[in-house]
């Protein structure tokens, strides 16, 4: 590639164009990812069962649930809002000249480096839960729609959602009809007449499913032991794990995921939600209505839902022709609008500022914060680190989550004192214009 | 015929307003290799489509003689893989072809254009696969690759083929890499195996201490249960074992015809039972398939094309010597790598244990290299043939198709399905090898010859003008000016 002179060609945005709320927002949205995030760095993956078929009275349940209810999918979906919000930011006060990259071409370019910094955190740093590679890729499909109208984007949202919900409902009519041939499978033998091969299979095939579904310990025991094992045992242990969700993850549910809310997010913006521009009350009016129904919502599918499905799938099954989770994306949407309308309430009322100035800071290193709580979790966690894998409780977990984020909000307004911006987001620009930024301010 | 060319080279000089892509910028010799490969792709395809399985080609790989091997190892020959990579190629070279269309004031930017014609191209994709019920569809994952591959185009030529070679050499290093996959997976088929054996002789040694000891029958047996149950292999290891051993049944020639049986009655049945039958199918080559191999297989190829096109191999400015250099050197490479591919298959199927401590390299280890030459050294014929003049009927025809591309491949997918599967005439598994390739020799003249007629009264296949509708969001007419 060439370099370019910064003079006449299309420039990164500049500090006072920076949108303050959406930096906010996003600061608090990227915080909130870890608390979603840290139960994979740190614990071994059948806490969730231990929690959820456990009593009801241990803080861990009582962590588990509050996370869930108020947070679950909500942090991603703000963050994924708030990305097709920036992706329109990023062409929006630019124009192109006459020779050179156009905005298109830096848009692409940009897109093409996140993807591979998504595989550099996931195989490189070893977090596989890694978002950005899906963020890259679901990015390439927004920017034909960057001049669409609000309603046209909302409807595209939605329409994403509904394949969500398609799949989820064909999932649970394959589920359910399984579960009713193995509900007549166990009627005849109750009569005591002999099973037809077909339905020794049905049987046969459920109750795998049904054991498939728990935690099985030659698993677990396996997940512990590689975790707290060197870095080249943890790289080669999770390359197909890395390699499935960047496969079947993104394909069957991570792009689907994303461009829902994506879309959801740029015509939002189109409203001038996330940069201030609606009333006070319209905000305090999606404050009620994104909790006053998003969490009973939640609380449902979380207690109604969830509960009973881990607990007795087979009942679950019996129960229900829907899943809970056909709610998923439905919650999360007013879950996420609530999260962001109080905080603009919060912004406006002015209690806070420090705080709300606090959060822009760490929204405007947003992509160095989130490469930061994989540097930092893995290292925490890891075996080739200081190995604290499945040593916590799970409620435990959340101290080391309140102490990153003191450290990531200090750290980014010290950081933005001195610089520009921040180490990873400095790396990014110069990969994009391919010509070094500068930094000092 | 020949005219007919020439008038339509004429007709589309006078620019038509909201026309940003007049004919005088097409390029003869990449609609003659595209016409080529979108053909010579059914000779692969068919396989699938007509239910040549894989059963029946190991079959022919472990007899390795006869008319039916010799006709199976020639396409495995000269053109599995190479097809696709000739379409590769040229979609590439039309990558840049396209971003030299100049801005149109009033529509969309080109750049803007070319981005929808990807997505459109990954819609039309699904339709193709999950509709119309073709797995092997690939313009869902030319679409993906088109938009990946955008940040390169102003690259320099020099640039491009630099990169068109390392993409190629990861293509070899994966191979390797599935390749130390397998020989892990059989270590661990050889830990399981030891277990097993030490099992079996734990429990053998226990049933004579227990039958000493003065155990009753009935206590013996219920002894040797619990320690076969104790001693049952976990599901990490029951993994591993199946994974070798399904790997060694897929190189074998089961004489059953079990799969192949369910297979048919599948593929026999209506659209449902079909559609069920291979949608999983088709969502493994968009996804899994595509980031292990597809990326490479068809970027390397793109990239090369771009590359080409830029150093004008495309528009005729190699010399003589050139082109046939490279197309003495591409093929004679090539075949040389295949036959080398297909003896190392031989004896992989024959005994794939026996291989894996012989042999350091995979039969697929080069490849990405034999297609590349093979591909490189067909078009460099291509451009030789055209530049002699020989044939000239033959090349606008094939021109012609190729300028169908979009619309030929659908109707590959029309016919086929309909010929083959369930729901239309259900010749599924009901056709000889030698019986597939007449079928489509009769689909290539149907489609050439089509192409040429239609190409008479209108200015685009009808795939390629909805596909241009939907991306300029208008109703474009189709009608030549002066037909």
């Amino acid at each position: 590639m060439q370099t370019y002179s910064a003079d006449n060609h299309v420039k990164p945005v500049q500090q006072a164009e920076r949108i303050k709320t959406v930096d906010m927002i996003r600061g608090f949205a990227l915080l909130g990812i870890l608390l979603m995030n840290i139960p994979g760095f740190g614990i071994n993956w059948d806490f969730w069962h231990r929690v959820m078929t456990g009593p009801e009275n241990t803080k861990d349940f009582y962590a588990f649930a509050a996370i869930f209810t108020f947070f679950e999918g909500t942090m991603r979906g703000l963050f994924s809002m708030l990305f097709g919000a920036g992706m329109i930011l990023f062409t929006l006060n630019k124009k192109d000249t006459a020779t050179g990259p156009t905005v298109t071409e830096y848009y692409y370019r940009r897109l093409l480096w996140l993807v591979l910094f998504g595989v550099f955190n996931a195989f490189v740093l070893l977090w596989f839960g890694d978002i950005l590679f899906y963020y890259g890729m679901c990015g390439m499909m927004l920017y034909v729609f960057r001049n669409t109208n609000p309603k046209w984007l909302l409807v595209l949202g939605f329409v994403c959602m509904g394949v969500t919900m398609l799949k989820q409902q064909l999932n649970w009519n394959e589920l359910t009809d399984k579960r009713k041939a193995y509900n007549e499978a166990v009627a005849v033998s109750k009569t005591g007449k002999q099973l037809s091969a077909e339905q020794e299979a049905a049987k046969k095939e459920w109750l795998e499913m049904e054991k498939r579904r728990k935690p099985d310990t030659v698993f677990t025991n396996r997940n512990l032991q590689k975790m707290r094992s060197g870095y080249v045992t943890i790289y080669q242990y999770l390359i197909p794990m890395n390699a499935d969700s960047e496969t079947g993850g993104l394909y069957h549910q991570w792009f689907w995921d994303g461009l829902t809310m994506m879309f959801i997010g740029m015509a939002l913006f189109g409203w001038g939600f996330f940069s201030n521009k609606l009333s006070t009350s319209t905000y305090s009016m999606w404050l009620l209505l994104g909790y006053g129904i998003g969490i009973p919502i939640s609380w449902f599918v979380f207690k109604v839902g969830m509960l009973e499905e881990t607990r007795n799938i087979g009942l679950y099954a019996d129960r229900y022709y829907v899943n809970h989770n056909l709610l998923y994306d439905v919650r999360r949407i007013l879950l996420s609008l609530g999260h962001a309308s109080l905080l603009m309430v919060i912004f406006r009322s002015n209690i806070v500022p420090w705080l709300m100035r606090a959060l822009a800071n760490v929204g405007q290193l947003a992509f160095t914060n989130y490469l930061m709580q994989s540097i930092i979790c893995t290292w925490f966690f890891y075996g080739y680190g200081f190995g604290w894998y499945n040593k916590l409780k799970f409620y435990e977990l959340y101290y080391v989550v309140f102490a990153v984020w003191i450290f990531q909000l200090i750290f980014s307004s010290v950081w933005l004192k001195y610089f520009r911006f921040g180490p990873f987001e400095w790396l990014w620009r110069s990969l994009t214009y391919w010509q070094l930024q500068p930094m000092k301010k | 015929m020949s005219n007919n060319f020439v008038d339509m080279e004429q007709n589309s000089s006078v620019p038509s307003p909201g026309s940003t892509n007049p004919i005088s910028e097409r390029l003869f010799s990449l609609d003659v290799i595209r016409g080529i490969a979108v053909l010579g792709i059914l000779l692969i395809s068919i396989w699938e489509f007509g239910g040549f399985s894989t059963n029946e080609q190991n079959r022919l790989r472990l007899l390795g003689k006869g008319f039916d091997f010799n006709l199976f190892a020639s396409a495995l020959l000269l053109f599995e893989g190479k097809m696709r990579a000739l379409f590769s190629l040229v979609f590439g070279a039309g990558i840049i072809l396209y971003m030299q269309k100049p801005n149109h004031p009033g529509l969309p930017s080109t750049q803007e254009l070319y981005i929808r014609r990807q997505m459109w191209l990954m819609a039309f994709g699904v339709i193709n696969a999950f509709l119309l019920l073709w797995p092997g569809d690939i313009l869902f994952q030319y679409g993906v690759m088109g938009i990946l591959l955008f940040p390169f185009f102003r690259m320099s030529k020099k640039g491009l083929l630099i990169a068109a070679i390392i993409v190629t050499l990861i293509y070899c290093g994966k191979m390797y890499w599935f390749y130390e996959d397998d020989h892990t997976a059989y270590k661990k088929f050889k830990a399981i195996e030891l277990i097993e054996q030490k099992n079996k002789k734990d429990s053998a040694a226990k049933h004579i201490k227990d039958s000493l000891s003065g155990m009753s029958k009935a206590e013996l047996a219920k002894q040797d249960s619990l320690f076969k149950e104790k001693t049952k292999l976990n599901r990490i290891q029951q993994g591993d074992k199946s994974r070798w051993e399904g790997l060694v049944k897929g190189l074998k020639y089961d004489t059953s015809k079990g799969p192949e049986k369910a297979e048919k009655t599948a593929m026999w049945g209506n659209y449902k039972k079909v559609w069920q039958h291979l949608y999983q199918r088709a969502q493994g080559k968009e996804a899994a398939w595509l980031y292990r191999i597809g990326i490479w297989d068809i970027s390397s190829m793109m990239l090369l094309g771009m590359a080409l096109f830029g150093f004008g191999f495309f528009s005729n400015r190699f010399s003589t010597d050139t082109y046939v250099m490279l197309a003495i050197v591409g093929i004679a490479l090539g075949i040389f790598l295949g036959w080398l591919r297909l003896d190392l298959q031989h004896s992989k199927h024959v005994d794939y244990i026996k291989y894996l401590s012989k042999k350091p390299i995979s039969p697929m280890q080069f490849f990405p290299i034999e297609r590349l030459s093979l591909a490189l050294g067909y078009a460099s014929l291509v451009m030789l043939l055209i530049r002699l003049k020989f044939l000239q009927w033959l090349w606008q025809a094939f021109a012609a198709t190729g300028r169908l591309a979009f619309t030929n491949y659908f109707m590959q997918t029309i016919i086929c399905t309909l010929f083959f599967y369930g729901y239309g005439f259900g010749y599924f598994g009901r056709l000889t090898q030698a019986q597939l390739y007449f079928f489509v020799a009769e689909i290539w003249i149907a489609q050439m010859v089509f192409s040429v007629f239609w190409l008479r009264f209108y200015q685009y296949g009808p795939v390629e003008w909805l596909w241009r509708c939907l991306v300029y969001r208008k109703r474009f007419s189709n009608k030549k000016k002066n037909a």
